[in-house]
């Protein structure tokens, strides 16, 4: 983007500041990620990482729930984040002029909650409720079961955990917990919007700096020894169906050939999916291939919603797709891919909380910001060539699949 | 940042709000037409015409339209409401005229009979993905029964059997008797070029006659009635209430926003210490919904089954405090300082504004800029939301339970006697 600068300060403690000043904007967004996601937690806690970033919000500091809720309403502030796969991300924008007062107050959620003992019952309900809820949300019990199933080991843990090891935390055991996994090292602040450089890291190291902890080691990813298909039984008035396949990590050379593969599968209106599956068929309503990361290993999933009766036609279209990709993409698909992916990145850059997301991400996945010129640059270079060579490394293959609905799918060529 | 406004000769407006920092510009058709505007028989026409919009024009093909998005790396989507349908997308700014020129194009479909019978199918495997998500149900039932068999609680979607049966001639006639320029707006937001954009769309609606689109303003009766389906395949009880509130030509309905946050936001408001800080809910929220000539709040709850009663009483007694005993200032500091910075935040991008502009141009004639907005919100006192709260809105509450729970519940409102019934599935 034209006029936003990347900057970066590493405290001794291991805490990481990364910031992208954006002129003319208003607004200063913020991520606190702490590496404290379901893949470190202990197992027999499972959904204690929800659990520990909801009860930080209860009492912190000298402040009660209430008290913590107000402040951060006075001060207008969005809130977001939560607890996820890899990391807990305690996160928010607002007006520009009260972020140093913002953080001071996530200083203390973060470091200093006071895991009231009467607050517990009540988030411990919470987590339950959330994990009830999944049962009502057949699309997100879907991609759970699939992720699961994907990763046979840590890897495939819900962030909502499970009724046995909700029921098994212990204020001791949520105290615990935070000692050991809300640390610097390993942590990253992540700024992008309106502020002042150095007074932030003046404001930082003042919140932060005696902030002390060695982060607990996390497993490697390992998708080896997965399932291959599994149905879910359920009297839903669609058959949901999710597949998830093997692709590289944002390291790879090939990073950006094939995010304009998938881009040319489900990259718009005109992308092969919806036009293969939704528009000459009319088997969707919903149909998208979008790829994902964790810290180690790549994948991609793709998803579609369709009525039981076509739910074996609407799979094999889908698989057919993803299958005739290594054939190769035309220079008019390649173009519009181009297109879309920068077009992106230049509207990823007027959102302060985008940005905010974007940097802090890149820093926990890669180590570095991959400045903006980088990011274009990299999606300027592919060709079809290129798309091709990567297509036969790595082709669409080796699906994951998870169908939820009456009836299960006949899963061929697998 | 002044607004821009122009009426063309055949009745269009076309409105802007320039950003001449953004990188992006955004530009969106908004039809004064949606679900409350169609006849019970064609129910569902509104939504499904959005969908045959994108399939071609006298110029285009279906695969075009998206083809030529997808070539400018646009953002683009449309809906449809209860009241509106909006077609918009967002591209750098050097592809502005080759989008008005799309979009423009789009507004004068085709509706061809092969397109009309593949989409007929999507548009019935939207309303199955509906089908399972009960949270939508339950409100929009809640909605329904509200309104009264009113045009106001038409489904946006229609059901299977009216989509099913409806057929293109019809969808020709609402489309000719809605889709006029004195009920269209063009609103243009962040870095685009006003010069060029007036003359292109003036060439491009010439042909779109001059005619005007009226809309039925039916009277309201509002009554408690409580409406409870036994669903035993649902794991969760699903309530949702309705309650008359306030148009979004009423002043006060800024005051109604601000006090649905207070009652009801999904952070920090009173339904939040009641339902969720305790782990009885896990969402309790409240909505005001400001409509063409008519408003109103709505609530979602999701529980437990065995928690249901519990939960509903605890929803009443929030609403009865509040009836009583007002709201205080500083709930009404926070709350204005959060929404107004969440417009200020929202509105950093041409996307963002777009259907704040847009909104505000239909519904009131007028656009405020975001500060104009922010400035009005903290004007909002405790005295304002008292004095919707004095006309004992939740007075009369249309409940609705989903899920595994029997008839058993307790209905919500005040003048209970109107009645009970019950659905199994």
């Amino acid at each position: 983007m034209a006029g936003t600068t990347i900057r970066t300060y590493q405290l001794k403690n291991g805490l990481s500041l990364v910031s992208e000043a954006i002129p003319e904007a208003r607004a200063a967004a913020f991520q606190l990620m702490t590496p404290a996601g379901a893949l470190t937690e202990p197992a027999e806690t499972a959904g204690g990482s929800s659990v520990l970033e909801n009860i930080c919000y209860r009492g912190a500091g000298s402040r009660d729930a209430r008290q913590i809720s107000d402040a951060l309403d006075e001060l207008g502030i969005q809130r977001g984040g939560g607890a996820d796969l890899e990391t807990t991300t305690f996160a928010g924008a607002l007006l520009a002029d009260d972020l140093d007062e913002a953080l001071s107050i996530y200083a203390d959620v973060v470091r200093r909650p006071t895991i009231p003992p009467d607050q517990l019952e009540g988030a411990r309900q919470l987590a339950l409720q959330r994990l009830e809820s999944i049962k009502d949300n057949p699309t997100q019990q879907l991609f759970i079961e699939l992720s699961r199933i994907y990763f046979p080991g840590p890897h495939g843990r819900s962030p909502l955990g499970s009724r046995q090891g909700i029921e098994a935390i212990t204020v001791q055991s949520l105290r615990e917990d935070h000692r050991r996994r809300y640390v610097p090292d390993g942590s990253i602040l992540g700024v992008a919007g309106r502020f002042d450089w150095d007074r932030l890291i003046e404001t930082t190291e003042r919140l932060f700096g005696d902030w002390e902890g060695a982060s607990p080691p996390a497993p490697a990813p390992d998708s080896s020894g997965r399932e291959h298909y599994k149905h879910i039984q359920e009297q839903s008035a669609q058959e949901q169906i999710g597949l998830a396949w093997p692709e590289v990590t944002a390291e790879h050379p090939d990073f950006y050939a094939s995010r304009v593969a998938i881009q040319v599968l489900s990259g718009g209106m005109g992308a092969r999916l919806f036009t293969e599956v939704r528009e000459k068929r009319g088997l969707v309503y919903s149909v998208a291939a979008f790829p994902r990361t964790v810290r180690g290993e790549g994948l991609a999933l793709a998803y579609a919603g369709t009525t039981p009766e076509r739910r074996q036609e609407c799979l094999d279209v889908l698989i057919g797709e993803l299958r005739r990709l290594p054939e190769g993409i035309t220079e008019e698909e390649l173009a519009r891919a181009r297109t879309g992916l920068l077009s992106s990145q230049v509207m990823q850059g007027e959102s302060c909380s985008a940005r905010a997301a974007a940097i802090t991400r890149d820093q926990f996945t890669l180590g570095r910001i991959r400045p903006l010129d980088e990011v274009r640059a990299g999606i300027e270079q592919v060709t079809t060539d290129s798309v091709h060579a990567h297509l036969q490394r790595f082709p669409p293959a080796d699906f994951t699949i998870v169908t939820l609905g009456p009836e299960p799918v006949e899963v061929k060529q697998v | 940042m002044s607004i821009q406004q122009q009426t063309l000769a055949n009745g269009l407006t076309i409105i802007g709000e320039p950003k001449s920092s953004a990188q992006s510009m955004a530009a969106g058709y908004f039809v004064r037409t949606g679900a409350r505007d169609e006849s019970p028989e064609v129910s569902g026409v509104s939504h499904f015409l959005e969908h045959m919009m994108f399939k071609g024009t006298a110029r285009r093909s279906p695969e075009d339209v998206n083809r030529e998005f997808d070539e400018m790396g646009a953002h683009y989507n449309a809906f449809t409401s209860e009241e509106n349908t909006v077609y918009y997308g967002a591209v750098l700014p050097e592809f502005q005229g080759r989008l008005l020129d799309l979009l423009s194009d789009m507004m004068r479909p085709s509706l061809r009979d092969e397109d009309f019978n593949v989409e007929k199918k999507v548009i019935l495997e939207e309303i199955a993905l509906y089908q399972d998500r009960p949270q939508f149900t339950a409100v929009d039932l809640a909605r329904h029964i509200h309104y009264d068999e009113t045009p106001l609680g038409f489904s946006i979607l229609g059901t299977t059997r009216s989509v099913g049966a409806l057929e293109r001639d019809q969808m020709r006639r609402y489309f000719d008797r809605r889709y006029v320029p004195g009920n269209m707006t063009l609103t243009l937001t962040g870095r685009y070029d006003w010069d060029a954009a007036v003359p292109q769309v003036d060439a491009a609606c010439a042909a779109w006659g001059s005619a005007a689109a009226g809309r039925d303003h039916p009277s309201l009766h509002p009554r408690s009635r409580t409406h409870i389906v036994t669903d035993r395949r649902l794991n969760r009880a699903h309530l949702a209430f309705a309650a008359p509130g306030l148009s979004a030509q009423d002043p006060r309905h800024r005051a109604a926003g601000v006090l649905a946050e207070i009652i009801g936001g999904s952070r920090g408001s009173r339904l939040y210490w009641a339902l969720i800080e305790p782990g009885l809910a896990d969402t309790a929220q409240l909505f005001h919904d400001e409509g063409d000539g008519a408003g109103w709040f709505g609530a979602y709850l999701s529980c437990d089954p065995a928690d249901a009663e519990e939960v509903r009483s605890r929803f009443v007694k929030v609403l009865e405090e509040a009836s009583h005993d007002g709201i205080r200032p500083d709930e009404v500091s926070r709350v204005t300082r959060k929404i107004a910075a969440g417009h200020v935040i929202g509105g950093e991008t041409p996307m963002g504004r777009l259907t704040s502009v847009g909104f505000d141009w239909v519904y009131r004639g007028v656009v405020e800029s975001v500060d104009e907005e922010a400035d009005a919100l903290l004007a909002v006192s405790a005295a304002d939301c008292g004095a919707i709260l004095d006309e004992r809105p939740f007075t009369h509450l249309t409940m609705v339970v989903l899920g595994p729970v029997g008839a058993s519940l307790e209905p919500a409102g005040v003048d209970k006697a109107d009645g009970t019934d019950g659905a199994g599935v």
